[in-house]
């Protein structure tokens, strides 16, 4: 009889299995995948509507809330296998690690949804004329926004009990954090007062970054390095925690 | 029917349905208040947005647009409730064989998820009165009842097509995309948070056969933001019942209730 610590899988063990077990799940997901843009393509309208002058801003805006909004597929994905199809127990049993289960799972969802993004993203660097440094960082803030936000909806699921409740709450989480904040509009056209707190939540923090970069927005020296170190904190922060509460929730360590 | 009243002769055929759905509902969000929040804080998110990016003189309209459009959304949570009830508990089965039929049905769940709407729609007239009142569209008895029509139209209209949708949906996961993808579209094709006017003509033409154009176009009227003659305003809603009456007779047909 082997021990606990013997049978206990090395770290991200099957990461490569499992993601492409969910990259072949969710390219099966069609009609999920023709409603991933749907909040940023609403938005865009308002925009174009509405105040054409923003439109590059906004595209940019819709490329990190893209990003974000990963998130919450991965919250639902996650509950889903866990509550609805009741596989996670299967999947877990396996010598599949607890963290490849969660990196795996929100790297596969990153996989499927990206193509959309990537032509927003194309559409924003056309837009705004945008140089191969300023996509190098968006490139990177972007996929620290996914990193966050992809460990938040990892934790978040494994709170929930119901598959009925799950829209309304993560629904709410993610448009506050996601359409409240400067991220589709200049960062200058949010409340000084409440600036601080934008530049700490990461999908406005990286816009405000990028609006900086590319000259639509001022930011002194201190707010940079608010929003950078920030969104570097909570992003690495946030992944160590998931690991951890990965493998707490799923083994009870 | 008439088989199960002779077998069982004592089994009441006859209730009252609304207060049943109504007590669903009420169970539903006093034990997920985040239910009622969401539709609360959703066209708020969308009002507060539209405030930075757009000029101040749409802002009634766009309170409006959100009170339209959070009655339209009642038909994705008649849609996820109704899928939700037959494919993953199978209760569809159950009030298929009772005296309850798919019209009682239907209003039962348009009703239930009715209560968990109310507070939003409560918020968002106060607010009209108050920015529609200071803006110069006050908000008078006849705008008042020309809303509550429109909303009672769309009301009734997008439930049934919720629930007309659940009957041919297959599995949970269909659910949430089809009506985001559904409601949303509908949503955005009509001029509810900006002008008929400020649409280009392609579109303009597109959103003429959708009744959530002429609800907005009733209500944008009767406030004064969008003016309209008598006769435009009767012609309005005569289209917008026109387009009332064609959904209801496409949704019901589309409506699946105890077959196969």
């Amino acid at each position: 009889m082997k021990s606990e610590a013997e049978v206990r899988p090395r770290a991200f063990r099957g990461l490569p299995a499992f993601l492409w077990t969910e990259v072949l799940v969710q390219i099966h997901e069609e009609l999920a995948m023709a409603t991933s843009m749907m909040v940023q393509a609403v938005l865009l309208v308002f925009v174009w509507v509405l105040n054409p002058g923003l439109i590059g801003v906004a595209l940019v805006g819709a490329v990190l809330f893209s990003m974000f909004a990963m998130g919450q597929r991965v919250l639902n994905e996650a509950a889903y296998i866990r509550i609805d199809h009741k596989v996670s127990d299967l999947y877990l049993a396996s010598p599949l690690s607890a963290e490849a289960y969660f990196l795996g799972m929100s790297a596969g969802v990153l996989l499927v949804y990206l193509p959309p993004v990537v032509v927003v993203g194309v559409l924003a660097a056309v837009v705004i004329h945008l140089s191969l440094v300023e996509v190098g960082l968006l490139v990177l803030l972007a996929g620290t926004v996914w990193l966050t936000s992809a460990s938040i909806g990892y934790v978040f699921s494994t709170a929930f009990r119901d598959n009925r409740a799950i829209w309304a709450y993560s629904s709410l989480f993610f448009n506050i954090f996601g359409v409240l904040p400067p991220v589709f509009y200049p960062f200058g056209l949010f409340p000084a007062y409440l600036r601080p707190v934008a530049l700490l939540m990461p999908p406005s923090a990286a816009a405000a970054l990028v609006q900086w970069a590319i000259g639509v927005t001022v930011l002194t020296r201190p707010e940079v390095y608010l929003a950078s170190g920030g969104l570097a904190v909570e992003g690495l922060g946030l992944f160590l925690f998931a690991v951890y509460w990965a493998r707490r929730t799923v083994r009870g360590e | 029917m008439d088989a199960v009243e002779r077998a069982y002769p004592d089994v009441p055929t006859t209730g009252r349905a609304l207060p049943a759905f109504f007590w669903v509902g009420w169970r539903w969000i006093s034990r997920n208040p985040a239910v009622t929040i969401t539709p609360i804080l959703l066209p708020f998110i969308f009002l507060y947005f539209l405030s930075l990016i757009s000029p101040p003189s749409y802002r009634p309209l766009e309170i409006v647009g959100a009170m339209l459009f959070t009655m339209q959304n009642i038909g994705s949570w008649v849609l996820g409730d109704s899928a939700l009830w037959r494919i993953e508990c199978s209760l569809q089965d159950l009030f298929v064989a009772s005296p309850l039929g798919r019209v009682r049905y239907l209003f039962g769940i348009a009703f239930s998820n009715l209560i968990a709407m109310i507070p939003a729609l409560v918020v968002l007239t106060v607010l009209l009165a108050w920015v529609g009142g200071s803006d110069g569209h006050p908000l008078t008895v006849y705008a008042g009842l020309v809303i509550v029509a429109s909303l009672g139209v769309l009301w009734v209209l997008f439930s049934s097509i919720g629930i007309a949708i659940s009957s041919r949906v297959r599995t949970q996961r269909e659910i949430w995309p089809v009506g985001n993808i559904t409601f949303t579209t509908l949503g955005m094709l009509s001029p509810l948070y900006y002008p008929l006017s400020a649409l280009p003509p392609l579109w303009q033409g597109a959103a003429r056969f959708l009744p959530t154009t002429y609800a907005a176009l009733l209500a944008q009227g009767a406030l004064g933001i969008t003016p309209a003659t008598p006769d435009q305003m009767l012609l309005y809603g005569g289209l917008l019942a026109a387009c009332a009456v064609a959904g209801l007779l496409i949704t019901f047909r589309l409506y699946r209730w105890g077959e196969a």
